[in-house]
């Protein structure tokens, strides 16, 4: 067994009196992706935004490639390769997709070949080659959601934290997405971690899937056997199957 | 179909929001009118047009902070006074060399750092944009303050004069006549322009470009954007002190008022109605406005400012992009109707 990318021992956060997260212990392996579930404020992107570094826990410990980050800024751990997609997708609206994409490949590159080549080479993956001289602001939904992930991988991610990546897509889209994600695993060997409340799309996921429910781990294991769970359709399935 | 094909070549040429091809051939132009101006312009142009193309500098210096960085700042008038403060300072000194030169580049420098560390102390503390405008503007009443209270150094209200710097680079070059000067600050106008806007091309620029659209987003690949905005400060106050030392040797006279709020102030006027994503646009609407208010301000004194003000409005309503975004859709309509 390999040692594991990210590991996070009994972290919590704690908004005064509001506990969002509380005792979360996750193991995540290189070359491997994991969905988070679960009901609206069961404290999903609380958990993503401790590990991306946008919040700080109040509690428990992350280790990022054996290194402690828990107190890391997010600068500095986005240099060391966890990368962040929003939830509504940010990206520089008025600068074409080249652009985009030139931003993230210039902090890893600094010869302009080097950065032309990146950028080709992640437009082409992340099926927006076509749509290169086209400004962020006038694509599609989903297109501008694979702009972020691919943004992601042009900055030479490691763990991409995905929070919601098929939000608002058409179906078609939901399944290329999911491709996406498999080929940047099985293909690029990055690790991700995938928020999702669709559950069509986590199902094309096909990964080991975490259900949070009151900002606790409620349980985790393979999508059926979580899927079949009498707890979770409790909580949370319930109403979706 | 035709019309998007159009859009995605023009789109394409386009680098981080400045159209290189067309804005090098417009500023080209642009410089060449201004260097054949002493040919029939009489005295007392060639005289004032140097004061307002260093306005057309100061006002590059805000357009890089606003227009391209998407951080505005009251504080630029500071920053040009405090270069022509240091350069009266230097002209005073008897120096083995040309103390005018000196005089520019410790203008530059002390601009600058103050601007860089301003701004390295406010950025590196999270401090956002609403915020930094507020701080600025503290720095030109301060700096206005101190220019008042500090007279044995200042010259208090009375100001301070400045003797016109020779071009050559010894210690006893003779002073220059006004054509020589107006082709001297021209050629060093049209230099800080061609600098910056290669400057504003390249890496630096486009990570500028990206604060404008999204920091945080910028934040999240790694990027240290306090590092990056400081240092954007610092540029636009390098050309602010080289403008301001130049501007008080071209003057002869600087006073407190060169450092108040009521300069800054105009300073945006100029860079909103010129055109704030265009460097070119920000240069020629301070020379513009300068020109203007002064030929308006000797035939009604009593209204001028109304008239700044109202055209300042109307810019804002109507032409959001100011004279170089005018320009630019009169050029496009005029290629469209080339390809019609």
């Amino acid at each position: 067994m390999t040692a594991p990318l990210l590991e996070t021992r009994n972290l919590g956060k704690r908004f005064r009196g509001l506990v969002a997260n509380s005792g979360i212990d996750f193991r995540l392996h290189p070359a491997s992706s994991h969905c988070i579930i679960g009901p609206n404020g069961a404290g999903k992107t609380t958990f993503l935004s401790m590990i991306s570094g946008h919040l700080s826990p109040t509690e428990g410990e992350i280790r990022y490639r054996d290194m402690d980050v828990t107190r890391r800024s997010v600068v500095y751990r986005a240099r060391h390769g966890i990368a962040r997609k929003f939830q509504t997708p940010s990206v520089f609206p008025e600068l074409t997709v080249w652009q985009n994409m030139e931003l993230p490949a210039m902090r890893v590159e600094r010869r302009r070949k080097a950065v032309h080549e990146r950028v080709q080479r992640v437009l082409e993956r992340v099926r927006l080659w076509e749509h290169r001289q086209v400004a962020a602001d006038h694509l599609s939904h989903g297109q501008r959601q694979w702009l972020e992930v691919g943004m992601l991988v042009a900055m030479n991610a490691q763990l991409l934290l995905l929070d919601e990546p098929a939000a608002g897509m058409t179906k078609e889209e939901k399944a290329a997405t999911a491709t996406l994600v498999h080929e940047l695993v099985g293909d690029l060997g990055l690790a991700t971690i995938v928020i999702e409340h669709d559950m069509d799309f986590v199902r094309l996921l096909d990964t080991r899937v975490t259900v949070l429910h009151m900002g606790s781990v409620l349980t985790e294991g393979v999508f059926d056997d979580v899927a079949n769970d009498e707890r979770v359709r409790d909580v949370y399935l319930g109403n979706q199957l | 179909m035709n019309s998007t094909v159009e859009s995605t070549r023009a789109r394409s040429r386009r680098r981080f929001g400045i159209d290189t091809v067309t804005e090098t051939g417009v500023a080209a132009l642009f410089f060449a009118l201004l260097a054949v101006v002493p040919l029939f312009a009489d005295d007392y142009m060639i005289y004032i047009l140097p004061q307002y193309m260093l306005y057309g500098v100061l006002a590059m210096s805000l357009a890089l902070l606003w227009g391209f960085t998407g951080i505005v700042s009251f504080g630029q008038a500071a920053l040009f006074a405090i270069g022509g403060y240091v350069m009266g300072l230097c002209m005073g000194l008897t120096l083995p060399i040309n103390p005018g030169y000196v005089g520019i580049v410790a203008g530059a420098a002390f601009s600058g750092a103050l601007a860089g560390i301003i701004g390295y102390f406010l950025f590196s503390a999270g401090v956002r944009s609403t915020h930094f405008v507020l701080i600025t503007l503290a720095l030109a009443i301060i700096t206005q303050q101190i220019a008042v209270s500090q007279s044995w150094l200042t010259g208090g209200w009375n100001g301070m004069f400045v003797a016109r710097m020779s071009v050559s680079p010894g210690a006893q070059g003779s002073i220059p006549g006004d054509t020589v000067f107006y082709m001297f600050i021209l050629v060093f106008s049209a230099g800080c322009y061609f600098v910056v806007r290669h400057i504003l091309c390249g890496r630096f620029g486009k990570i500028l470009a990206g604060i404008r659209e999204n920091e945080d987003r910028l934040t999240a690949f790694g990027y240290r954007i306090d590092v990056y905005k400081s240092a954007a400060f610092a540029l636009s106050g390098v050309i602010a002190g080289l403008a301001g030392s130049l501007y008080a040797t071209t003057s002869g006279f600087v006073t407190p008022s060169l450092a108040g709020v009521l300069f800054s102030t105009q300073v945006l006027v100029w860079v909103a109605i010129g055109g704030r994503h265009s460097l070119l646009g920000a240069f020629a609407g301070a020379m513009l406005v300068a020109s203007l208010s002064s030929y308006v301000s000797a035939i009604i004194p009593d209204y001028w400012q109304l008239i700044v003000g109202v055209l300042f409005i109307l810019v804002i309503i109507y032409f959001k992009k100011g004279l170089a975004g005018l320009v630019e859709s009169v050029g496009r309509w005029l290629q469209r109707r080339k390809a019609a």
